[in-house]
């Protein structure tokens, strides 16, 4: 078990820090001391993140945001950014209309 | 589903370089990019590369986009744009949305070459409109020929947010600083060097503190920090300006891979998650390869050597050629590569604090703090010396894979010899006949042709100039230094614009003769 998964750990408190209002997923909006309030709720991996607060899950995909939601995640934990496994990429990679995903295209023959 | 051999996704350097090899050998490819025009960002690309003849040396960016387009579709390529790859599958499953409909192709071998995504850095006003990637003002600019803002402040000073700066001088726009959190100037010298000369300082050591403004950017602070990245008090410095562009470095766009179930890593070497590959792009899925930014950030020209090489490998793998054809194709490029890989900015070079060149030659402290080589540096350099009667004065100070300044020379003035990254010499005994083609062929534009022995106590000057109106002859202003300053009064003897030169015309300005190896701008007053 590396230190990344030992919800033992003791990472201390949450101390608010002066840019906790800075905006980090701007499509969802949230912001940093959102973010470092939820890796002291509990959420210490990057995929409990997206689930709890929705960053990286808007218009732009964490196109922007991913990088520096790790770095704060990480920051937080004590941890290196590269010790956090990325969130699971999915099909839609790019956002889309559910009119158009649902929309495939008839199939020609199998085997063509 | 409709099948392919080949199904490319990203049109760029690399998956268009992959199209050719592969069609090239047989193979049916599809290329599919979710943008409207091809080439990745090749098309905002307006300055001269680097590199070697074999390379496309100091060809413009641009122009290699439309090479690779041509011959994309001589091969027989099938490029499909506005066409969006939205999910990869391990059994090669594309699916691609293409206007309102969702298809699913099935490549027999898929090559991934997605490119990368820009960094973003967080400040106080980071959100407001103005604060704009250095990829958004390139496509403003190239691609649309819409004006970024009027005063421009750089964060960054990699290649790209020199490069870019620059450009952004080239479009009528006043670039009030070029900004980074970093010791040193991290892109070349004679990038740096080029956008010094015309006035912009460096602030390294600085970061912004704040960007102000109530709807839209109208002033930024930055300050200096210490070695923890934390400000010093008392260092603030306000700039007014209604943009900063950010070029902060960027990030593998592997989605499409880790989707698919290749194994990943996170390298900071090669930008963030990439996929576990060889050296020619075979991940650990057989026949789904990784080419160009997407498998570790580099930069265009080894993109396209990363993409032939993929291109080649997935053509073995569905048996179009064999082994002995393959390998005997890699080593080919493979030496290309290794040529491209050389040098003070070399990949295994990141990071470390180069202090001599190759020659033994301390590396400038000025241009690395600064963005140019200080006056009592520059005679150290090999390609700057003195003559009777006009010669050239090459002010390339670091070890970076490029020689095209060798051929330019048709009197044999200029040698580099066969270590690419060699500093360039003046041959001594060689005749310069002023034909200038040295100066434009110098994709760092740092070759100068000075003639420091005017017969009237004067010298000329002739230095590369890529900025509109040109100065026409008899135009009187300021000769600026290598720092961007004022030094001397200078006349504009002459102007030269050939098809040879390929868009950079050549200034020769009169200047009093004590200013003969200082003065490297001009400006009109």
């Amino acid at each position: 078990m590396n230190s990344v998964n030992d919800r033992s750990r003791d990472i201390g408190p949450f101390v608010p820090g002066p840019d906790d209002d800075m905006l980090i997923c701007r499509c969802e909006e949230i912001t940093k001391g959102e973010i470092r309030k939820a890796v002291h709720d509990g959420m210490w991996t990057l995929t409990e993140i997206r689930r709890y607060l929705r960053t990286g899950m808007g218009l732009c995909q964490g196109q922007t945001c991913s990088r520096l939601v790790k770095g704060i995640v990480a920051k937080e934990l004590g941890i290196s950014p590269s010790e956090l496994e990325p969130a699971a990429s999915r099909v839609p990679m790019r956002p889309i209309e559910m009119e158009v995903f649902a929309n495939e295209a008839p199939d020609e023959k199998e085997g063509e | 589903m409709k099948r392919y051999d080949l199904v490319i996704v990203g049109a760029g350097p690399s998956g268009l370089s992959a199209a050719i090899e592969a069609a090239k050998k047989g193979m049916k490819v599809v290329v599919f990019d979710e943008n409207e025009k091809p080439g990745g960002q090749l098309f905002k690309q307006i300055h001269k590369f680097f590199g070697s003849k074999e390379h496309r040396a100091k060809i413009r960016g641009f122009v290699i986009g439309q090479q690779l387009l041509e011959e994309a579709g001589e091969a027989g390529v099938e490029v499909v744009l506005n066409a969006t790859v939205i999910g990869l599958y391990q059994d090669k499953e594309v699916v691609v949305r293409k206007g309102d409909r969702v298809e699913h192709y099935k490549g027999n071998a898929v090559i991934i070459a997605t490119g990368a995504a820009e960094n973003m850095v967080t400040f106080p006003g980071w959100t407001l409109p103005g604060v704009i990637g250095a990829g958004a003002a390139q496509t403003m600019m190239n691609i649309h020929g819409v004006l970024p803002g009027k005063r421009v402040l750089m964060l960054g000073s990699g290649n790209v947010g020199l490069v870019v700066s620059f450009q952004l001088e080239q479009c009528g726009c006043e670039v009030a600083a070029i900004v980074d959190a970093a010791p040193r100037v991290g892109g070349y010298g004679v990038h740096a060097a080029k956008v010094a000369r015309t006035g912009v300082p460096f602030y390294l050591s600085h970061t912004v503190v704040e960007a102000e403004g109530e709807d839209h950017v109208t002033g930024v602070t930055i300050a200096e920090i210490d070695s923890n990245f934390q400000f010093i008090p008392g260092t603030e410095k306000h700039f007014d300006v209604d943009t900063i562009c950010v070029a902060v470095g960027l990030s593998p766009m592997s989605q499409l891979l880790k989707m698919a179930g290749c194994k990943m890593e996170d390298d900071p070497k090669r930008g963030g998650q990439v996929p576990i590959c060889d050296p020619y792009g075979r991940t650990s899925l057989p026949g789904v390869f990784a080419a160009g930014d997407v498998a570790g950030i580099e930069e265009a020209s080894s993109a396209m050597i990363e993409g032939r090489m993929a291109g080649i490998v997935a053509a073995e793998y569905l048996g179009y050629i064999d082994e002995e054809e393959l390998k005997s194709e890699l080593a080919s490029l493979d030496e290309a590569l290794n040529g491209l890989r050389q040098g003070m900015f070399a990949p295994q070079n990141r990071g470390k604090a180069i202090e001599k060149t190759e020659e033994g030659i301390d590396i400038s402290e000025s241009l690395l703090k600064n963005g140019y080589v200080a006056d009592d540096e520059i005679e150290k350099y090999p390609g700057v010396t003195h003559k009777t009667g006009i010669h050239p004065v090459i002010e390339c100070t670091q070890n970076i894979p490029c020689n095209p300044c060798q051929d330019a020379c048709k009197k044999g003035c200029i040698s580099i010899g066969s270590k690419i990254t060699s500093l360039p010499i003046v041959v001594d005994d060689s005749e310069c006949i002023n034909c200038g083609m040295c100066v434009a062929s110098c994709s760092g534009q740092a070759i100068f042709l000075v003639d420091e022995s005017c017969q009237d106590g004067t010298a000329t000057v002739t230095l590369p100039y890529e900025f509109l109106p040109l100065p026409e002859a008899g135009t009187k202003g300021k000769g600026l230094g290598r720092d961007g300053k004022v030094v001397c009064d200078a006349e504009v003897v002459s102007v030269k614009s050939m098809k040879a030169f390929d868009k950079t015309n050549l200034l020769t300005i009169r200047v009093p003769r004590e200013y003969a190896m200082k003065a490297r701008f001009f400006k009109v007053v």
